[in-house]
């Protein structure tokens, strides 16, 4: 699509090696290198709110038991998660349900260049992987107290959502149990940094994610 | 204590501006400012995600919450930023036995020597504004899967410290950077998820050497401790 070309957040663009010690790089090898030696029936890939889900012990709780893969790296926007999966983090599996997590990085783009580069990354995993479903994961709002991008993240939601809703391979699926409190703020007990999610944060939102890859899993696959 | 410290840019305090527009790096500021007011740490953590990281594993929980430890890291923090925190409200109505400073990596802009001489900036305020209480430096940890220049930038920091922090008298310093380089030169995604921040695996590697030396100076006799209290 011609609007897609001139979209930053929808070209697929490595992301650039500003400090010197190649570890964007290093991650994307050891992703493609993972995908070789197992068989994963779930993939998760985005930024760092997927790869830090990897380092807590909910992981290991109720990802793990799925042959869950994660390829979370901090930091990644869409145009970045898009060259990963263009060059060869999905050339050698296959599995059932892609978890997609990614936006809330893509400083200087509108919602609706964001809602583009997701929907692209769900093209390229659908051209990929065309019997996976690919659940896409609501960008979260972000900051202590409501704030542009708070707006721009639910923007960028709602255009996803009406964008998925005519595709049977791919489906929205809102995470945020209600991190905002009744006051407009956000507590750090969820957020430590009002951007991360803590192990209470994850929790609330692992808890129905994992139910609802499981109610993904055991449905035939779609063609 | 150096001269030419204010001609340092790593010796400068400075807010990190809010390129995101969300406010976030004040607002956890004035958190820590506010716990400064709700508790009475016997210590105090502070630094960049390294140190904000480490209260998001149990090893937190279990090793150093026991000991009343207040945790202001700050993800992203250069030792200009640091120094601002500590300026401006970090330190005041609390008097912590013994600081924990874990700062550098993220100084992309400056040399090794710039580095160090802002973390000894650091230190030296810490030990004007807490004179009875000890500083534990950490040193920085080797980053990137690979051999790389910021590797020997991060080992340059450590050597500097290594030889400067003796000067200011209550500072210490530890260094288990060596614990994290293979044999052939690479860097486990065990340790490190990223090739810069710690798994909970590579915390409990900094937490074993830093908790003993941190009961080691809180277990200090009760003679000792009495005679402390200003
Ligand atoms: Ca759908």
């Amino acid at each position: 699509m011609s609007a897609e070309a001139s979209n930053p957040a929808a070209t697929p663009t490595p992301c650039e090696d500003s400090q010197g010690d190649g570890r964007w790089m290093s991650q994307h090898v050891r992703f493609v290198s993972e995908s070789k030696d197992r068989e994963p029936d779930v993939l998760f890939v985005g930024d760092s709110l997927v790869q830090l889900m990897h380092q807590f012990g909910i992981w290991r709780q109720l990802f793990s038991p799925l042959h869950c893969l994660n390829f979370g790296i901090g930091g990644d926007a869409t145009q970045h998660v898009l060259w990963r999966l263009s060059n060869g983090e999905l050339d050698n599996i296959s599995p059932k349900v892609v978890v997609l997590w990614v936006g809330t990085n893509n400083h200087g783009h509108t919602a609706e260049q964001v809602a583009g580069g997701i929907m692209a990354n769900v093209q390229i995993i659908h051209n990929k992987l065309p019997h996976a479903h690919t659940l896409v994961l609501g960008v979260l709002p972000r900051g202590r107290m409501p704030n542009p991008l708070r707006e721009r993240n639910a923007k960028v939601n709602k255009l996803v959502q009406d964008a998925l809703s005519s595709l049977s391979h791919a489906s929205f699926f809102n995470v945020d149990p209600g991190f905002v409190l009744s006051d407009g703020s956000i507590s750090h007990q969820d957020m430590y940094d009002y951007l991360h999610l803590t192990a209470h944060g994850y929790q609330a939102v692992c808890e129905p994610l994992h139910a609802q890859i499981k109610s993904l899993l055991e449905k035939p696959a779609e063609n | 204590m150096m001269s030419g410290d204010e001609l340092n840019p790593a010796a400068v305090p400075q807010p990190v501006e809010d390129l995101h527009g969300d406010g976030r790096w004040l607002s956890q500021h004035t958190r820590f400012v506010q716990e400064c007011k709700d508790g009475e740490p016997e210590v105090l953590f502070v630094g960049d995600s390294m140190v904000q990281l480490m209260q998001q594993y149990e090893v937190w929980r279990e090793i150093f919450s026991p000991l009343h430890a207040l945790n202001f890291g700050l993800a992203g923090d250069t030792t200009c930023n640091v120094l601002w925190r500590l300026q401006n409200g970090e330190l005041e109505n609390i008097r912590p036995k013994v600081v924990v400073l874990w700062v550098g990596t993220n100084n992309h802009e400056h040399t090794a020597e710039q580095v160090a001489g802002g973390i000894v900036a650091i230190a030296q305020l810490l030990t004007n504004r807490l004179p009875k209480a000890k500083i534990v430096v950490l040193g920085l940890l080797p980053r990137g899967e690979r051999p790389n220049p910021l590797r020997e930038k991060n080992a340059a920091v450590n050597r500097l410290l290594c030889s400067w922090l003796p000067r200011l008298g209550q500072a210490l310093f530890l260094d288990v950077s060596s614990e994290f380089v293979h044999s052939d030169g690479a860097i486990g995604s065990q340790d490190m998820f990223d090739y810069l921040h710690l798994t909970s695996t590579g915390y409990r590697t900094l937490a074993k050497p830093l908790s003993d030396l941190l009961l080691q100076i809180l277990e200090e006799t009760p003679e000792e401790r009495r005679a402390s209290l200003v």
